[in-house]
């Protein structure tokens, strides 16, 4: 039964969002891949004038700026899409009418949830493709492709980005609010997990914010697994490390979308 | 059998005092209300505006958490198991709500079917048959948004009856269709009760609706059970009231009082109040003739006159101020 919920919801989702936009889809991609670069390459070449501190490489494991920021900001474009997405659908289905006649079927919700990550993480990945082409074309270079650590760091990636969707998801149901929800946490996320710049550069104070983040290790282990730059020792343990941290946010995120459920359910009117 | 007893529910809001402070507000909406439900039974539920119709359809679809009463289904406990109860029952609103805009009809079916689990074979000719009866089977393929309001309402009707429930809940389901749309749910609910044995709960504002409908009705005011019974026992006290609108060529204050006096003679509790063209009469006895008889032995001529429905409000009043003597 969970199967049928997940397969009918991930193409109940393609049919709502892509089928009835599909070109607007397309030149989205295109954009968001030239927004993505090109911010990447201001980055470079404003802030940091094309000259970098010494201990940039050592922080970042390569002296490559171009291809460090990419790759942070094709991450980070994956962490807004995935939680933007999966954690709005309930306030999705919410302002349009469906939370009720959903809520009314004794269905898995985890069956619902993975469904709508499942589509978006496909759809994404269609914009990351076009983005890591342009990005090419803007001076990104793969040293040390690896596959075996890519396909990991990708997986542990998306399973922590499914714990921070659902805790956004309860907080976006909670307060009814998407727009102050998501851009508070993605600024923080910007800031605070080494996107653009080593974390190592943050005040210690905020680089333990930071580390509560699973994007913080989401990103070293894809960049490393690109870029290199870590010994294996070390991304086992940021492995590890994220992968215990998203499983304390899906522990706590299931639990706390059935009571953000019950209060949205109260909250409607009429 | 559903058989809820003393069921409540107290919703807290917040109201913002200013800026920086607000308060907890409790809002009785529900208030120790019973009823019961048996298959192959249309109850109607009965009440204004703010009555608590929708609060207690809510609890009764496991949608909201009752504050307090219980609820039992078959004779499980529905507010401790209510995965259970979910399978068996289903809910209609009125409105376009429940439906995904974009997605076809057949779309919408298949989409809630997949939710329930229901074998892919079944659901097929479930969503067949059900597209066939509220007659949308050949615009299937359609997408939502292109329906017109009486298109969205039937569909809502294969949508609530998509699990094959036993128990159908019917929020106000006539709200803003035309007469003829509505007459046709009519049909249908009544299909529904008496060849398909399903138990069905209907609420309404609508007087005509639920004497119409209705094996047994509620009437909810203010979050309370202030009558219930079957037609024939509610009878006199809310349906009895007959109103009519009466107008006669050159009408003025010495007709009016006339017709009061002439009125009070037939029926002491008669009573008369201003339209705005001519009078609106009120009466426990039949009016009509009385209203045509009056004018032809005053010499009048009719310009208007018609049998009003009885209103809702008119029979609540009537019942809160006796309950009050
Ligand atoms: N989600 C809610 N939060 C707070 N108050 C509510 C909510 N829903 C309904 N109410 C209040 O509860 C009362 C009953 O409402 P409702 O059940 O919608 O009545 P009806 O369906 O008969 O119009 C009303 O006073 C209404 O304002
Ligand atoms: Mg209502």
């Amino acid at each position: 039964m969970g199967a049928k919920v997940f397969f009918a919801t991930v193409w109940k989702e393609f049919r709502v969002r892509l089928h009835a936009y599909p070109i607007s889809f397309m030149v989205s991609c295109l954009t968001t891949g030239i927004y993505t670069n090109l911010g990447a390459w201001l980055m470079y070449h404003c802030f940091f004038e094309g000259r970098l501190s010494s201990d940039f490489s050592l922080y970042a494991g390569t002296g490559d700026y171009m291809s460090y920021v990419i790759v942070g900001s094709c991450t980070y474009l994956f962490v807004v899409r995935t939680c933007l997405n999966v954690s709005r659908t309930l306030v999705t289905e919410l302002r349009e009418g469906t939370l009720d006649s959903l809520m009314l079927a004794p269905f898995h919700r985890s069956a619902y949830f993975l469904g709508n990550m499942a589509l978006q993480t496909v759809t994404t990945s269609l914009e990351l493709l076009i983005s890591v082409l342009i990005g090419l074309f803007f001076g990104l270079q793969i040293y040390h492709f690896s596959p075996g650590k890519f396909i990991i760091a990708v997986i542990l990636s998306l399973y922590g980005f499914f714990g921070i969707s659902m805790m956004l998801g309860c907080l976006m149901l909670y307060t009814r609010n998407t727009y102050i929800t998501q851009n508070t946490l993605f600024s923080l996320i910007f800031l605070l997990c080494g996107i653009t710049f080593p974390k190592e550069y943050l005040p210690k104070a905020l680089q333990y914010i930071g580390a509560l983040l699973p994007v913080t290790d989401a990103v070293d282990l894809l960049r490393t697994s690109l870029l290199g730059g870590m010994t294996a020792e070390d991304w086992s343990a940021t492995a590890m490390r994220l992968f215990v941290l998203s499983s304390i946010y899906i522990l706590m995120g299931f639990p706390l979308m059935e009571k953000a459920e019950r209060i949205a359910l109260e909250k409607m009117e009429g | 059998m559903i058989s809820v007893t003393n069921l409540s529910k107290t919703y807290e809001v917040k109201r913002r005092d200013n800026f920086w402070t607000f308060h907890k507000e409790k809002i009785h909406a529900v208030k120790n209300v019973s009823m019961r439900i048996e298959k192959g039974e249309i109850i109607g539920l009965l009440g204004i505006n703010g009555a608590g119709k929708t609060t207690t359809i809510k609890m009764l679809t496991t949608l909201l958490e009752p504050t307090a009463g219980s609820y039992s289904f078959d004779g499980i406990d529905a507010v401790e198991y209510p995965q259970k109860v979910k399978k068996e029952i289903n809910m209609i609103a009125g409105g376009e709500r429940m439906l995904y805009w974009r997605l076809s009809a057949y779309e919408n079916l298949w989409y809630y079917g997949q939710l329930y689990g229901i074998q892919n074979t079944v659901l097929k000719e479930r969503i067949q048959s059900l597209l066939q009866m509220v007659g949308l089977w050949e615009k299937a393929n359609l997408p939502v948004e292109s329906y017109s309001k009486g298109m969205k309402q039937r569909l809502q009707i294969a949508r609530g009856l998509i699990n094959n429930p036993n128990y159908v809940f019917m929020d106000e389901p006539t709200i803003g269709l035309d007469a003829v749309i509505t007459s046709e749910l009519h049909q249908q609910v009544k299909e529904l009760a008496r060849k398909q044995e399903k138990g069905i709960l209907l609420t309404s504002h609508y007087l005509a609706e639920v004497e119409e409908l209705c094996d047994y009705i509620y009437l909810l005011s203010n979050g309370e059970m202030l009558i219930e019974g079957t037609k024939k026992e509610l009878t006199d006290y809310v349906f009895t009231r007959k109103q009519c609108a009466f107008s006669v060529k050159g009408m003025d204050k010495q007709v009016e009082e006339k017709l009061f006096a002439a009125l009070r003679e037939y029926d002491t509790e008669g009573e008369i109040s201003e339209m705005d063209k001519g009078v609106l009469v009120t009466s426990e006895r039949e009016l009509t003739a009385f209203l045509a008889d009056f004018a032809l032995r005053e010499g009048y001529v009719i310009q208007e006159l018609y049998q009003k429905e009885p209103s809702l409000e008119d029979a609540i009043m009537k019942l809160s101020k006796e309950a009050k003597q």
